[in-house]
């Protein structure tokens, strides 16, 4: 290669593409060393409220409309947590769905009451196009949670 | 007067260049304002097959190429997860395919983005972050500069000392309604 301008030019486009491959990065840089699996938390809930935790699995579910929240599988079968983000500050597009995600999040207890289950069925077989029967709901349930602060996903 | 020359002159020339970046506004703020009953970023087609059987003898590996093969998705796999005892995930680029063991129903689910749309969104989201953000500060103060020097462009009856003052008037009081009949 004759250009050594044209060398750089084409060096850092590469770089910046294989840079790009590697990771995507959501809201803040990851901070924790340790990650959490995501089963010692659901077995263990009380001990890691309110903390920050970094957690990794696959994304298995994504919100369609405005990217607000992931749903990552566990290290588990059958299990799979919530992972809540701002809406506007992190936006997850479609195509993350089936990647894999190391994720940090303040983790939350959300307690729902059975009105509020109601609802949210409602709202989720709407936006699914299934159908939901409010019956099935007999009373209220705490579900938890990751308040989302930063996700690397590749 | 010379400042009603020069207001009508930075009127005139931020207007033009502020009207493109209006309408990707205008076209996305309706785009929000409906997000509850229409996706403006995403197309999303879906569809159930049901399959003649699931052999029960396959691996989860198995199972997967013989589903695929099934349904004609010939894009590689990203990843599989299984969602219940009777429920495998299968996601590829652009697709998300969910067996039902049990009633061997193979649930597709395929987005399609729509491209000017989103890139509209991502703007008025401020998904770029970074420089954006100061140039849609830039455009929030052009909007304001206009909204202002607009109320002093025309001189007379229909000026802001006669008709123009009942109308911004009326405009003001849109959203306070509003705002004292959602919130007190």
């Amino acid at each position: 290669m004759k250009n050594p301008i044209l060398l750089l030019l084409i060096t850092v486009f590469v770089s910046s593409v294989s840079f790009a491959q590697t990771a995507e990065k959501y809201g803040n840089k990851l901070t924790l060393k340790e990650k959490t699996p995501i089963s010692t938390l659901f077995k263990n809930p009380e001990k890691y409220i309110g903390k920050i935790v970094q957690v990794e699995g696959i994304i298995v579910n994504v919100c369609e409309k405005r990217g607000c929240w992931i749903e990552i599988s566990s290290d588990k079968e059958f299990e799979k947590i919530r992972f809540k983000v701002e809406d506007g500050v992190i936006v997850f597009p479609m195509d993350v769905k089936g990647k894999n995600i190391i994720a940090e999040g303040v983790f939350a207890e959300l307690v729902l009451t059975k009105e509020e289950l109601i609802e949210q069925g409602k709202h989720h077989a709407k936006e699914h196009g299934t159908l939901f029967n409010p019956n099935s709901i007999t009373k209220g349930k705490s579900e938890y949670t990751l308040r989302g602060l930063g996700a690397n996903v590749n | 007067m010379r400042w009603r020359r020069l207001t009508h002159v930075l009127h005139r020339d931020i207007g033009y260049i502020a009207a493109g970046l209006t309408i990707i506004y205008a076209f996305s703020g309706i785009a929000i304002n409906h997000i509850q009953d229409w996706n403006p970023i995403y197309k999303i087609e879906k569809s159930t097959v049901v399959l003649d059987s699931i052999p029960s003898n396959l691996t989860k590996d198995e199972v997967v190429h013989y589903v695929l093969n099934s349904v004609g998705e010939t894009r590689v796999v990203k990843n599989t997860y299984r969602a219940s005892p009777n429920e495998l995930e299968i996601f590829v680029d652009g697709n998300t395919i969910l067996v039902d063991y049990n009633t061997r129903e193979v649930h597709q689910e395929k987005f399609y983005t729509r491209f000017l749309l989103k890139k509209f969104m991502d703007l008025h989201l401020n998904k770029p972050k970074g420089i954006w953000t100061y140039l849609a500060d830039l455009f929030a103060i052009s909007l304001l500069f206009l909204a202002i020097s607009g109320l002093f462009m025309i001189k007379g009856k229909n000026g802001i000392k006669g008709r123009g003052a009942w109308l911004t008037l009326a405009g003001i009081l849109i959203p306070v309604i509003f705002w004292l009949f959602y919130y007190l």
